[in-house]
């Protein structure tokens, strides 16, 4: 597969704050890759330095082929956080205007969307906003997708009608670069590259990044006794139903905790559970 | 209360663009306004025409300054601009010519040679050219017809860039495969077509209403004037392209159009500031429309008078706009490891890219 986009060795500094440090990245086409990482991980510096909007202080970033350039950005779809549509224009005149700038015609919208093509884009709903955004970014069929939270904000079925789009233009033979930090939509991605601090702590495939991840389920009566017990000790521990999950630890520890009677088993974890583990370990060696 | 009154203290502590204007401003707007404030007319430029009256001239008092003879029609001098009198011999009497476009040069003049009959000097007769009645509103129309195109121009092209960058638009136009100069001009454009109607409207009102004078060729006043909307424009989008937000911008704007208002000869003449404030002045746009709008509606004046104005709207036209472009490329070309230091356009990301 062609690499639409790479990075290697990507540092961003402010001041002395490192807000990404030493990232190695690249985006297919026919893929979706995942930018996991919790508010502040750099998830959106390291996607604006992808795009030329910001400099790197240090590495090498190449986007379909060379530099970050205008001709580059010809084959670029990118929807910001802010959405970046003008609020005070309909909808029709803001795919007008996105499709002039690429010197091609208006997107066209799904049914439900054409009710909304005059309307001023600040009087519709978030989600409405959100696939509007959608639609411009993809009217002039990018080979690269760069979409920064996408789903913040959107109700579950909005999420998944955004997502069907996404997978969509990935049938279509683009790639798409996203960041989220919702584990149900990162399951969605082919890749997955796990930030914390600037750093990439995990990077693969879902199986790849759980890995032999184990967490130990205990069965508790009083669960909020049983977490109480364990945050207090230290460990992470999260509800699950009757039972507690108690991340990135042994049996024996949580047993030390709870005590030699504890019920508890260790099962596989999830993807949040080998998220938290992999950031928690981070920032313990921070 | 006082939580608030320490909240808003500690904003503007922290604005310290803002901060630096409310104190550094009025002492600056005082020590160069105090300097340009002035009615009284320290100099009138006299030519004589004729040798017989050249030797004559040479007695006239102060404010008087006789500059070289010439046998010219002493109408074409004043149109010219070569001097504010032209003294010449008609009829036996000698005759004052009077450039009526400049209002307290003329009223100064008549009243200088109304002081030299009643002191028993020679008796001149004064003709007041261009403006015989003086009319105040003859001498600010046509200014006025710019400062109109100025506080278009600068003031709401101002809020442009401003308000696309606090919109989060900024960097969708930044992403897109559009030249600087696409974004400039569609920047523009609109306020240039509203602006020339706004410029049309007065001119056209003024000359109705104020009966003012339109004596001259429209096309040299529509090419300086496109000219100088072009550099009003293109401040604004400056001015827009170095604001953090829309507050700086609109104080920016102010700071460049008050100059102008006071410093441009619009209202006081030049001749009478000192030497730097009328400086400051040769460097305002407004300056320029002024000469060239009064030049051509009151006038007629020849385009050798109206060239130094042109050029000098046309330099500035260039000039501003070439660097409002290369602030347009500075925000929307892609950034490379080479551009470590931020942008000051940029610089509102920093907060938000630490924690985001």
């Amino acid at each position: 597969m062609t690499a639409l986009a790479r990075v290697v060795g990507l540092r961003r500094d402010f001041g002395d704050t490192r807000a990404v440090d030493g990232v190695d990245l690249d985006v297919a086409s026919g893929e979706v890759v995942g930018l996991l990482g919790a508010n502040g991980a750099g998830k959106t510096t390291l996607i604006r330095m992808l795009l030329g909007l910001l400099p790197p202080t240090a590495g090498h970033v190449e986007l379909l082929g060379g530099p970050p350039s205008p001709a580059a950005r010809r084959h670029l779809g990118y929807v910001p956080q802010g959405l970046g549509l003008y609020a005070d224009l309909t909808v029709q005149e803001n795919l007008a205007f996105q499709a002039a700038a690429f010197g091609v015609a208006p997107a066209r919208l799904d049914d439900d969307l054409c009710a909304a093509v005059d309307t001023v884009v600040g009087d519709l709903s978030l989600g409405v906003r959100r696939r509007v955004a959608f639609a411009a970014a993809l009217g002039h069929a990018p080979r690269l997708l760069v979409l920064d939270e996408p789903t913040s904000g959107v109700g579950p079925l909005g999420r998944s009608e955004l997502w069907d789009t996404i997978h969509d233009t990935v049938d279509d033979g683009a790639g798409v670069l996203v960041t989220t930090h919702y584990m149900d939509e990162a399951e969605q991605c082919d890749r997955l590259v796990v930030l914390s601090r600037g750093r990439v702590v995990a990077a693969g495939t879902v199986a790849e990044v759980v890995g032999d991840d184990m967490v130990v389920e205990v069965v508790a009566d009083d669960v909020a006794a049983a977490l109480a017990r364990l945050e207090g000790a230290g460990l992470v521990a999260l509800p699950a139903g009757r039972r507690v999950r108690v991340i990135a630890t042994s049996p024996t520890s949580v047993r030390a905790v709870l005590g030699p009677d504890a019920t508890l088993e260790e099962v596989p974890a999830t993807l949040e559970e080998a998220f938290i583990a992999a950031v928690g370990h981070d920032r313990a060696a921070a | 209360m006082w939580a608030m009154v320490l909240k808003e203290m500690r904003q503007v502590r922290r604005d310290r663009r803002t901060l630096a204007m409310m104190v550094v401003l009025p002492v600056l707007l005082l020590v160069v306004f105090g300097y340009a404030a002035r009615f009284d007319v320290a100099e009138i430029r006299v030519v004589p025409v004729g040798d017989q009256v050249a030797s004559a001239a040479q007695q006239l008092p102060e404010p008087f300054t006789v500059l070289a003879a010439t046998d010219d029609d002493p109408v074409d001098v004043l149109r010219r601009g070569d001097a504010d009198v032209a003294i010449a011999l008609e009829g036996g009497t000698p005759t004052a010519h009077v450039d009526g476009s400049e209002l307290f040069t003329a009223q100064a003049s008549q009243q200088a040679f109304a002081g030299i009959a009643a002191a028993g000097g020679p008796s001149i007769d004064v003709v007041v050219e261009f403006n015989p009645d003086l009319e105040t509103s003859a001498v600010l129309v046509p200014g006025l017809g710019g400062l109109i195109l100025v506080f278009v121009g600068s003031l709401i092209t101002s809020l442009g860039v401003v308000r696309e960058r606090q919109a989060g638009t900024l960097e969708q136009l930044a992403v897109m495969p559009l030249r600087a100069s696409d974004v400039f001009v569609g920047k523009v454009a609109p306020y240039f077509v509203v602006a020339s109607v706004d410029l049309v409207v007065v001119l056209g009102v003024g000359s109705w209403l104020f009966g003012v004078p339109f004596n001259g060729n429209p096309a040299w006043l529509a090419i300086g004037s496109l000219l100088f909307l072009f550099t009003a424009l293109g401040i604004g989008v400056l001015i827009s392209t170095v604001s953090d937000n829309q507050g700086q911008a609109i104080q920016l704007a102010l700071m460049t159009v008050l100059p102008q208002v006071l410093l441009s000869g619009l209202i006081f003449p030049l001749s009478s500031m000192a030497a730097g404030v009328r400086w400051i002045g040769y460097l305002l746009p407004l300056t320029w429309f002024n000469v060239l709008a009064r030049g051509v509606m009151l006038k007629d004046a020849p385009l050798s008078a109206l060239a130094l104005p042109l050029g000098v709207l046309a330099l500035m036209a260039v000039v501003v706009s070439t660097l409002a472009v290369w602030r347009f490329n500075t925000e929307l070309r892609p950034a490379g490891p080479g551009d470590t230091d931020l942008d000051p356009a940029r610089r509102q990301d920093v907060p938000a890219e630490v924690t985001s």
